[in-house]
């Protein structure tokens, strides 16, 4: 048996319960949900009738129960089920969920609070104030150790291939910190300039936001920063780096996986140098994708932030000996050479002068080669995206007529539909449905393409198969012809580490080493075309590989993110969401191109701004990062997860406590529209020690309130709600507010709308009779309906009973509802196969109250304070001592008979 | 018709570089910041409280004869 007693919950009942039994040597296990021991009690400004400090009496039993030798405190933690072990005791399975801290290095400082760039409400102050996702529960909690609040991966960051922190950037955005948004982006991958123009940006299609009135602009918000970085910092000039102990590298290619897996590697202290076929650094980002979507220099600006590292790059030099490589003295070689091989048609003429690759016509425009194609016609063969660049950069080179000649129908075409619309939008004719039967020249001058009608692309088993109607033909007349219908890898240069026949380098998926042990690929090499964002994605998996084989470790540990989060749950979260308008999608095109100027206006700052404010935090921590920055322990650990405990316990606990009445279940009574009226918790906050507005003023508008009225019985004795049952002590915290009320604020009117003072207890009558002395006016008769008014004053209309039973009306600066009790129901569902019963009202049913008070109907389990029905605190401490005589009873009669 | 208090607690970071501007100038109650920035009393009010808690303001000794404390940036924030 690990634990003699399981007490589930740490409120005054749990608490107390774990002490008697650990002062008895019982060794004890208590299961907290939220991060701190201490329950409802430790946020309450004074106990009735003593008016006694909550904190005071608290605080003691919350560190004595943590520190207690006999008593083991598991906080964010709960227990999903409870299950007879068949002799008297339990299995117990725990979840301790992970705090993203840790607890032995974190010394309650509070820094990694002060840097979060996530507000949300703070459930400990009665909503009233906020909190960050990084935080410690409240300033007495116990344990004093932060945690952070991650609800799942935020979507726009979960589908990101790239592993770009999509959400924190957008809240670094949003609190205007946008150096720190570049840098977090940097922490990735050094291409923010050209991922904020070029990446298709599937972080929007996945954004939450997109379910109401549109998605957050990720995309151009990741171009904001980087021009915002790049407006006011010079390119740094290239160092020779020291090798602190790294290693020799050598990368293959120089397109977005080559340059992220050297940025990687060298911040990781490994000498990199860069080996590139072509005549200037950048692939695919500098020689296919048109100027017009992004620019050269911001490429450039790009590849600096690689050579500043000390990364060279050698251009113009094939490499194709790796043995040669390797000889040289690099201890590792990284592949990352694209997809370089344009796809041929295989069609009779394509061999033509007129007829060329796209990826010979992009590269020959993108470096200032390409002739201008003034009054010509032009043919783009292919329906994706480079067939638009292809077509859309012939209108810039002056083309008279472009037509786009592809397979698929409009709505198949594998382009993305925006970029097909703004190719339309820029003149390009489309004729789809067609595919080619040959290109034809008369004196090599004019070029025909043949054209037969395709009936479909795929077969059943949707692989690419196209049928023709042979019989229906067509003519485009062109001067130049551009196939673009796909491209792959340069495997011959490598055939060592291509299969026979393979379009692909062969390499391990999750570590991408390949069959020779120091030789690794990443980037289309292995996984054919594929997106910039991919690319960059498996370059930074390839340099956590290689750093990991030259430290000689195992292969794996490459960053997993935690589950994604629900979008229902996060729309959810919220009663409503107001309209926040999406920025209008920027017109993309120029319906007459004339050169290949950046067509997407950049965001304005205040643009930039307002977009990320729309942000939802689904995730609610961004892992912006600030928090691992500002921790001066180095106690910040996103990479937690939950642990689940297998627990035997020979007697069970229960002290769950209870839930409060939703006081917006009385809709008449405004709570939640009317921002004046509150409700009795959250006037114990505002009356608090630790108290969020530092005085008691109305939530409305700041001010002091001068009259103030309580709507006593807020969901209890109340059939309307379902909850017949009085709460117990409602009067009283009611009367103790009144009292603390008067004392903060001398000249405050308190008026008590009641249906009768219960003040039943010793010394509780004559508590409410100092509150009427004191000047608090009581009014018995029940509270009908509250009206706001202009300013914020909240009108009460009520039946005067002792006035003469007639209806009348009040007006107020602010209401206190003081809210009833509902049970804690969360207690019966976790006792599987018997069933721990509850009674008529839902609270867990003692079965024999009088002569064995805490016993429940299963044996070996028993219940503390208020999770058996309303008790105030001196009846929880009382009742916790008899579940405790019961419990200790039980786990000794085991002893006997084991 | 007010906005759910996670809405506009959630705007907090993104509202304070503004209201700190304001307050530069000169401390101030919560109606009159709200009038200033042009956003609803309730909402600043809950923003303002978030800045207070997190140390960039505080509030002036007493209160004013309108029953409004008075607002002011911490030094150095």
């Amino acid at each position: 048996m690990d634990y003699d007693v399981l007490v589930i919950g740490s409120g005054i009942g749990g608490m107390e319960s774990a002490l008697k039994l650990g002062d008895m040597g019982y060794k004890v296990l208590v299961v907290e949900r939220d991060p701190s021991v201490g329950g409802k009690m430790i946020l309450l400004s004074k106990v009735f009738p003593t008016l006694d400090c909550a904190s005071c009496i608290s605080t003691p039993k919350m560190a004595a129960t943590v520190h207690h030798p006999n008593v083991t405190v598991l906080t964010a933690s709960e227990v999903q089920e409870i299950v007879s072990d068949g002799g008297g005791g339990f299995h117990a399975t725990v979840e301790r969920r992970p705090r993203f801290v840790d607890e032995s290095l974190c010394t309650g400082c509070r820094q990694c609070e002060q840097a979060c760039t996530v507000a949300v409400p703070d459930q400990f102050n009665g909503e009233l104030v906020s909190r960050r996702a990084a935080y410690i529960a409240f300033p007495q909690a116990v344990p004093q150790k932060a945690l952070i609040e991650r609800a799942g991966t935020s979507p726009c960051t979960f589908t990101c291939p790239a592993g770009i922190k999509a959400h924190g950037y957008v809240s670094l955005i949003r609190s205007g910190e946008y150096e720190k948004a570049f840098a977090l982006v940097a922490e990735t991958t050094p291409l923010v300039g050209s991922l904020g123009r070029a990446c298709y940006a599937p972080c929007e299609g996945e954004c939450t936001r997109g379910e109401l009135e549109g998605t957050l602009p990720i995309r151009r918000l990741k171009r904001f920063i980087a021009d915002a970085h790049y407006s006011v910092t010079e390119p740094a000039a290239p160092v020779h780096a020291p090798l602190n102990g790294g290693r020799h590298i050598a990368i293959v290619g120089s397109g977005p996986a080559g340059l992220t897996a050297a940025w990687h590697l060298a911040h990781a202290g490994h000498r990199v140098k860069i080996f590139e076929a072509a005549p200037v650094a950048g692939g695919a980002l500098r020689h296919a994708i048109p100027s017009y979507r992004l620019p050269a220099e911001i490429v450039e600006r790009d590849i600096a932030n690689v050579t500043a590292l000390g990364v060279e790059i050698v251009t113009g030099v094939r490499v194709t000996d790796l043995e040669e490589l390797r000889r040289e003295g690099y201890d590792a070689v990284l592949i990352a050479t694209g997809t370089p091989v344009a796809m041929r048609l295989g069609v009779p003429g394509e061999e033509l002068e007129q007829v060329s690759s796209a990826l010979a016509f992009l590269r020959d425009v993108k470096l200032g080669h390409a002739p201008r194609l003034d009054g010509k016609a032009v043919v783009v063969v292919g329906g994706g995206n480079v067939a638009i660049d292809a077509a859309r950069s012939a209108r810039r080179l002056g083309a008279r007529a472009v037509r786009m000649a592809c397979l698929e129908t409009r709505e198949q075409m594998p382009a993305y539909d925006w970029e097909v619309q703004e190719a339309l939008a820029e003149g390009v004719e489309l004729h789809d449905g067609w595919g080619i039967g040959g290109f034809t020249s008369e004196w090599d001058e004019v070029c025909s393409v043949e054209l037969k009608r395709c009936t479909s692309v795929f077969d059943a088993d949707g692989r690419f198969s196209p049928s023709y109607e042979e019989s229906l033909t067509d003519t485009l007349e062109c001067d130049v012809a551009i196939v673009a219908v796909g491209m792959r890898p340069d495997t011959e240069a490598f055939p060592v580490l291509a299969p026979e026949g393979a379009r692909t380098l062969k390499a391990d998926a999750e570590t991408l080493q390949t069959s020779r042990e120091w030789v690794f690929a990443a980037g289309d090499a292995v996984t054919d075309p594929r997106t910039i964002a991919e690319a960059v994605g498996h370059g930074a998996r390839a340099a956590h590989m290689i750093d990991r084989f030259l430290r000689g470790l195992v292969l794996e540990g490459f960053e997993e993110p935690i589950p994604v989060v629900d979008k229902r749950e996060v729309l959810h979260r919220q009663h409503s969401h107001s309209r926040r308008d999406p920025l209008a999608g920027a017109l993309r095109a120029a319906s007459d191109p004339t050169d290949f100027a950046e067509i997407e206006p950049p965001l304005t700052e205040a643009e930039a701004r307002t977009a990320a404010g729309r942000c939802l935090d689904c995730g609610v921590c961004s892992e912006c990062h600030e928090c691992l920055a500002a921790c001066p322990a180095d106690a910040i650990d996103l990479g937690m997860r939950a642990q689940t405990l297998a627990i035997d316990v020979g007697s069970v606990i229960v002290s769950t406590g209870y839930a409060l009445f939703p006081a917006d279940a009385k809709p008449q009574y405004g709570y939640g529209r009317y921002k004046n009226v509150i409700t009795g918790a959250q006037m114990e906050r505002l009356l608090a020690p630790t108290r969020p507005y530092n005085t008691v003023l109305r939530p409305g508008d700041g001010r002091v309130p001068e009259r103030i009225a309580y709507v006593m019985c807020t969901g209890s004795r109340d059939q309307t709600v379902g909850n017949p049952l009085c709460s117990k002590f409602c009067c009283m915290y009611s009367i103790k507010q009144n009292q603390l009320i008067m004392g903060a604020l001398p000249l405050a009117e308190v008026t008590v709308h009641y249906i009768d003072v219960r003040a039943v207890g010793k010394g509780y009558d004559e508590f409410f009779e100092q509150a009427k002395a004191m000047g608090a006016s009581f009014v018995k008769g029940r509270v009908a309906s509250i009206t706001e008014l202009d300013g914020g004053n909240l009108l009460l209309r009520y039946e005067d009973i002792d006035g003469g039973g007639h209806i009348a009306e009040a007006e107020y600066d602010m209401v206190v509802l003081a809210v009833g009790v509902l049970p804690n129901r969360d207690a019966a569902r976790l006792f599987k196969v018997e069933q721990l019963r509850l009674d008529a009202h839902d609270y867990v049913d003692e079965v024999d109250p009088d002569a064995n008070p805490a016993r429940t109907s299963i044996p070996g389990v028993f219940v503390a304070g208020a999770a058996s029905g309303p008790r105030d605190i001196p009846e929880s401490i009382l009742h916790a001592g008899a579940a405790v005589a019961q419990a200790a009873a039980h786990v000794d009669r085991l002893r006997v008979l084991a | 018709m007010s906005r759910d208090v996670r809405e506009v607690i959630r705007e907090e970071p993104l509202r304070r570089s503004r209201l700190l501007e304001l307050l530069a100038a000169g401390p101030l109650t919560v109606p009159e910041l709200a009038a200033a920035a042009g956003h609803p009393q309730d909402e600043v009010m809950i923003w303002m409280m978030g800045l207070r808690k997190y140390g960039y303001v505080a509030e002036q000794p007493g209160v004013e004869d309108d029953g409004y404390c008075r607002y002011a940036v911490v030094d150095g924030r």
